[in-house]
């Protein structure tokens, strides 16, 4: 979907962000540079829980009366229903304060082209491994904690195996709940196995828990380094070629879909 | 609660952060800011690099074209330790950045230090809405709740080690635990934004209109020490 300039408009991303690891803010930003640089808006600005700016000091940061925010979170939840909220002082879609008009949009994680993105992760990463002697897992954290975000996996799941993308399975898995991650060898039919994980950015569970728990890594490393993780596909491991991918929110097309968020926010509101 | 006072209609950041410079400011942080050309091109360095990037041993600086490298350059001290702070007084040196417009300056300064040159602009305007840390821990809710029961002495403690830890944050501490409860004078509560041997008029002060989001997490951190002494801390996000 194509979005109409908006030049009296601005763009908020939202993110995380984490004082632990440097790296897992980095696409946001790559993800705001790629919108400014197709000038479709006045301004593009991120603002993070755990990350300068904060969600009140973003306030700060714009000239223009129009504010898109957009959640780069992977479900709806505590952040997005909670957080958010209430730290932007949103009441509802649309919300005027202070004179400026902020429209709330969905989180990233739950638009419908995430399927396709999680495809094109999974293709990239196993580029000559055939769909049909593969099995596509799509893992995240499980536990009670974001009901939702086991919900967004379960439905990826159910919508790649009904694409037509050939897989000879595509399943769930959580590192904290079952089916668990750490099984990834049993639950595979086929002899290769790519894993996506479903989280916004690479953190400490994509770079060191989930390689500890697939046995690429023996046990958990510094952070700094963790980036090695991905480059040493196919690991040959408990008998299977297993390919690892960076999760689903580094994919620079992330971008796309915060437009497509925006639109989509258009659609329904606006009209 | 704070109700924020209703804005006033400004002009663009950009051109408000045109005039500052042109009206003499200079510097933000740890950061020489040099104009040209009538004030339409830029460029910044370290301030401890400016007689490298006027000639005299300039040849060792990293030129970066454009805003983009700002925050690979404000990711990591010298040491290599995690700047999640962008305040802290440990900037990398080593680097020029070359800027062709005003809007370019203002992604570079957000990058290195997010929102400061708003804050500072809301200031001066007298629209910036400072938040006492009673508040801010007021509202924080799941796991976050706890940190309400903090003493004020425990509160005020932790300015003293949060604020100003082994690489101290250059913020201006511009809250207060509550409305009649200032801060306790100490390194972290005087600071003025400003580096020391800068005039008022030739920097961007950096300012802390509320606690961080770290300052909180130290406030988990040590309520749930409070609460039991033997436990150890858990991996923060
Ligand atoms: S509370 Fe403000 S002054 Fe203290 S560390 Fe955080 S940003 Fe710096």
């Amino acid at each position: 979907m194509s979005i109409a300039p908006k030049p009296s408009s601005a763009l908020l991303i939202v993110g995380h962000g984490s004082t632990q690891n440097p790296d897992s803010s980095t696409p946001y930003f790559e993800h705001a540079e790629e919108i400014r640089r197709r000038g479709l808006f006045a301004e593009v600005h991120c603002c993070f829980w755990k990350e300068e700016p904060s969600m009140r000091e973003a306030f700060y940061l714009f000239d223009s009366d129009e504010i898109y925010v957009v959640p780069d979170f992977i479900s709806e939840g505590y952040f997005t229903q909670d957080v958010i909220p209430r730290e932007l002082q949103l009441s509802g879609p649309t919300t005027v304060l202070r004179g400026k008009t902020f429209h709330y949009c969905l989180p990233v994680g739950v638009h419908p082209s995430m399927t396709g993105l999680i495809l094109r992760r999974a293709r990239e990463v196993a580029p000559h491994a055939d769909p049909a002697a593969t099995t596509l897992i799509i893992t995240g954290h499980g536990t009670g904690f974001n009901a939702n975000s086991t919900k967004a996996i379960r439905d990826q799941v159910a919508l790649i195996a009904a694409s037509g993308a050939g897989y000879a399975a595509v399943l769930d898995a959580f590192m904290e709940e079952t089916p668990f991650i750490a099984d990834w060898d049993k639950l595979a039919p086929t002899p290769n196995v790519v894993v996506v994980p479903f989280f916004i950015s690479d953190g400490l569970h994509s770079y060191q828990d989930i390689p500890v728990l697939l046995g690429i890594e023996a046990e958990i490393g510094p952070a700094a380094s963790q980036r090695e993780v991905f480059r040493h596909n196919p690991h040959a491991l408990r008998g299977k070629s297993l390919f690892y991918s960076s999760a689903i929110g580094t994919e620079p097309l992330i971008a796309e879909v915060i437009l497509d968020l925006v639109s989509d926010f258009d659609i329904t509101h606006k009209h | 609660m704070t109700i924020f006072p209703k804005f006033v209609k400004s002009a663009i950041i950009s051109e408000k952060l045109r005039s500052a410079i042109a009206a003499g400011i200079h510097q933000i942080g740890e950061i020489e800011i040099r104009s040209f050309d009538s004030n339409s091109r830029f460029k910044l360095c370290h301030v401890a690099d400016v007689d490298g990037h006027e000639g005299s041993g300039g040849e060792d600086l990293t030129i970066y074209q454009g805003p983009g490298g700002a925050r690979e350059i404000a990711l990591e001290g010298a040491d290599g330790s995690n700047r999640f702070l962008k305040a802290q007084e440990n900037l990398r040196r080593g680097w020029v950045m070359l800027l062709d417009t005003v809007e370019d300056l203002r992604l570079a300064l957000d990058q290195f230090y997010p929102a400061c040159v708003g804050l500072w602009l809301a200031e001066q305007e007298g629209t910036l809405e400072v938040e006492h840390l009673r508040d801010k821990l007021r509202r924080q809710s799941g796991m976050y709740q706890r940190v309400r029961v903090l003493s004020d002495e425990a509160l005020q403690k932790l300015v003293g080690q949060t604020c100003s830890s082994v690489v101290p944050c250059a913020r201006r501490l511009m809250w207060q635990l509550d409305a009649n409860t200032p801060l306790l004078p100490s390194a972290a509560s005087c600071r003025s934004g400003i580096p020391d041997g800068t005039p008022a008029g030739e920097a961007i002060p950096l300012l802390c209109r509320e606690a961080c989001n770290h300052f909180v997490a130290e406030c988990l951190a040590a309520s749930k020490a409070a609460a039991s002494p033997a436990s150890g801390h858990s991996r923060p996000a």
